[in-house]
């Protein structure tokens, strides 16, 4: 197939239904009551134009890349603790096998309890949900450094120190992104998540720092603007999409051995 | 003897190169015959397009230009008469070594009953017994073998199609695997035989097994000669008869430049 | 050491990280001195064994059924799409770009839009479900299908195999391994969406339980009703992980022999 269809084709499908939602919605009357193209795309210019959704969404980032960092210092060293030592892991992978299956939005009551709505209970709940693949990647990657080149690298003289940096570091360096990449999904898709949570318990009360979830909450149930709504999850969407493009990109640039 | 089961007419096959770079002949204007019951073996440098040439025979693919002809009909897709012997075996993983043995039968629709007592024999021809429902990850490389043998036995071909089936296992076995080939197509007795086609790079290997064998050169792909190996069957006796060497080292003559030649590109 | 007794150390191995998860949060509890913030233990069991007796079943229920129609729809919609998109180039063309945008997307973040399109109830955690179901079901059945070793179709057909007969007995099964590894991821991510449908746009369901205890300050309740949400996700994958082994014993890498 050419380059020109690969492209062409699913841009007319959207064009397609674009236009058939439109004309739907005006056909109906029904604009303002359902989102529609045209004034979602209204709405996006005027929330961007006077910083509503900019500054939201620095709020939820910010949030996002603590967290990601708390989980990124707490979840490399164990799993690469876990990954070396098969003792350890016959310990806690049933510990890291229970915490992973509880829904870390499960602990948003507990998480405001301790750390309040401040933003600081999302915070608990993206590092939550990062930790984990942090951790499982760390084992893995500590788990598959090849014998036969460790062997070489020894049988070549090398000490522990150049092992490490020259043998180890390299091979175990793609599965760490790998994780910091599902991880980094982890805690945008959370972040929004908590967000919304803590945004539905205090809607009405006070004006918590707003992240994009809190927004959208208040979108939805004060100033019930469906058009707005739409923005934001387009905005998500598109951020989702970002930080899964560049972080791939990223792998590529820096790690050219991990192509497959 | 003299009726070709199987006849290329002028066969030329291109492939489109991956990365633009325009097309690669791998074959150009093959022209053979292949006689009912004959040991045929194809030698020739790597790239000289014998694989391609056993894929054609076998229906995977269509020549771009030319005929393949099996029993005077264009070869349009595989057929069960045409069995086919895998380089890496193409075992099916999820099926054990009787699964693996039974599905040609299955596929063509064969009873139960009577799949099963087939696969059996076979089993007990190539010496699996007892390996039944093994799957083939449990199985040794020699075994493997035997099972991809029989699987292609199954279905009781008239040709049989080998693309390097013996490449990928150790000297030793790779003799006992040769002398049982040869017993199990009838070598030396008179009962009627298949019509072999064996791609190999193994130039013992193909003077030893063949009534001819073809020598491939390469760029673009064609038969550059054939052989006539006129030793008495069964061979298994011959291996160090000095007729044998002596056509060995023909056939290396006949290779040696290409062989040189492509060992050289690929090392730059 | 002698080798019995290295025995029982090992088994018991499994056991001890979890005595040890257990006894760090008693002890925190016992530092915090307060039951709301870190309600101890026995607190913990008996709202477990209160819930046992009242509606601990149906709130299980509930989101088992959330869980079922979310799931089995999106489930069955990947593999549809993906074998399409496997069939037609055209579709998948028109597909592929939606997935990838669509894909990053948590389901999460559809939850505003998914209370304005049903509304408080049951509709939320099944689309949420649905949602995150889909894409890695979708992704990786694809990804299997279309990694299937040309040689094992070569050979199915070589022994006679009809077309139909080449998808069920040579594609699907070497797709297999990817489906299900996909059905369990599937499961994962399906399992969080719930819970978070349920805690801010349902009526029922373990996630909704939560939040009803919390709105009663009940600590107890609300750490009794994440330790079965764990309990029962754990026993979900665990029964997934049963079916791999079951369905992959001819596989090298997950075959319970060799």
């Amino acid at each position: 197939m050419s380059p020109a269809l690969r492209i062409g084709l699913p841009l007319g499908a959207l064009v397609v239904i674009l236009i058939a939602w439109e004309t739907a919605v005006r056909a109906t009357g029904t604009a303002g009551l359902v989102p529609s193209p045209v004034n979602v795309a209204r709405a996006g210019v005027a929330l961007i134009a006077d910083g509503t959704a900019t500054r939201a969404l620095a709020g939820s980032l910010q949030r996002v890349l603590i967290g990601f960092c708390v989980a990124a210092v707490i979840g490399v060293p164990i799993g690469l603790a876990i990954g070396t030592a098969p003792t350890l892991d016959r310990i806690f992978r049933p510990v890291l096998d229970a915490m992973r299956s509880v829904a870390p939005i499960a602990w948003i009551p507990m998480a405001i309890l301790w750390l309040g709505v401040r933003g600081d209970a999302a915070l608990f709940v993206v590092a939550y949900a990062a930790v984990f693949p942090f951790i499982l990647n760390a084992s893995d990657a500590a788990r598959r450094v090849d014998g036969s080149l460790l062997a070489a690298a020894r049988s070549l003289g090398a000490g522990r120190a150049l092992t490490f940096g020259a043998v180890i570091t390299p091979s175990a360096l793609p599965f760490l992104f790998t994780g910091a990449r599902i991880a980094m999904g982890f805690a945008w898709g959370s972040i929004i998540a908590a967000e919304l949570a803590i945004g539905i318990k205090v809607t009405g009360q006070s004006r918590a720092v707003a992240g994009l979830g809190q927004l959208m909450v208040e979108t939805l149930y004060v100033r019930r603007d469906v058009d707005a709504l739409v923005f934001y999850m387009l905005m998500i969407g598109a951020v989702s999409f970002l930080i899964d493009f560049g972080m791939r990109r990223a792998q590529i640039r820096l790690m050219p051995w991990t192509l497959r | 003897m003299t009726v070709a089961v199987l006849r290329l007419a002028g066969v030329t096959k291109t492939f489109r190169a991956p990365r633009g770079g325009g097309d690669v002949v791998a074959l150009s204007g093959v022209d053979l015959d292949v006689r009912e019951g004959e040991f045929l073996t194809v030698v020739g440098p790597s790239g000289c397009g014998k694989s391609t040439m056993l894929s054609l025979v076998a229906g995977f693919a269509q020549p771009t230009a030319g005929e393949v002809l099996f029993q005077g009909q264009p070869v349009l897709e595989p057929g069960p008469e045409r069995g086919v012997m895998f380089q890496d075996y193409a075992l099916f993983p999820w099926r054990t070594v009787m699964g693996n043995i039974e599905f040609g039968p299955y596929a063509l629709g064969v009873g139960k009953a009577e799949r099963r007592g087939r696969a059996r024999e076979l089993i007990q021809l190539v010496g699996l017994e007892g390996f039944e429902d093994r799957y083939p990850h449990e199985l040794s490389g020699g075994m493997r073998q035997r099972c991809a043998l029989a699987r292609m036995l199954a279905n009781n071909p008239t040709m049989w199609l080998m693309d390097e089936p013996l490449a990928a296992v150790d000297l030793q076995t790779r003799i006992i695997l040769q002398d049982e080939l040869l017993r199990l197509w009838g070598d030396g007795g008179s009962a009627k035989r298949s019509t072999v086609l064996f791609v190999t790079h193994g130039i013992d290997e193909a003077v030893l097994l063949a009534d001819r064998v073809v020598v491939m050169a390469r760029r673009p792909g064609r038969i550059k000669a054939i052989v006539d190996v006129n030793l008495p069957r069964p061979r298994a006796a011959q291996r160090s008869s000095p007729a044998l060497a002596e056509l060995v080292g023909r056939v290396w003559d006949l290779i040696r430049d290409e062989a040189v030649r492509a060992i050289a590109e690929e090392t730059n | 050491m002698s080798s019995a007794l290295r025995r029982v150390a090992t088994a018991a191995q499994p056991m001890i990280g979890i005595a040890a998860l257990i006894a760090a949060w008693q002890a925190a509890s016992v530092i915090a001195a307060n039951p709301t913030l870190a309600p101890p233990l026995g607190a913990i069991a008996r709202q477990i064994a209160a819930m046992a007796s009242t509606d601990l079943l149906n709130d299980v229920v509930a989101s088992l059924v959330h869980l079922l129609l979310g799931y089995g729809c999106g489930a069955i919609l990947g593999l549809v799409l993906a074998l399409l998109a496997a069939r037609s180039e055209w579709f998948a063309a028109i597909l592929d770009p939606y997935v990838e945008f669509l894909r990053p997307i948590s389901a999460i973040a559809w939850i505003p839009i998914a209370i304005l399109l049903f509304g408080v109830g049951r509709g939320v955690p099944v689309f949420l479900i649905f949602y995150a179901s889909l894409f890695p079901i979708l992704v990786s059945t694809l990804d299997g299908v279309r990694s299937v070793d040309r040689g094992l179709i070569n050979a199915g057909r070589a022994l006679g195999a009809s077309r139909r007969l080449v998808v069920t007995n040579i594609i699907l099964p070497a797709a297999l391994p990817s489906i299900l590894s996909g059905a369990r991821l599937s499961l994962g991510v399906a399992w969080v969406a719930m819970v978070a449908g349920e805690l801010v746009g349902a009526d029922a369901g373990l996630g909704w339980r939560i939040m009803w205890y919390q709105e009663f300050f009940s600590m107890d309740g609300v750490m009794a009703t994440i330790v079965v949400i764990g309990a029962v996700g754990w026993l979900l994958d665990a029964l997934l992980r049963a079916l791999q082994r079951r369905l992959l014993a001819w596989s090298p890498t997950t075959g319970a022999r060799g």
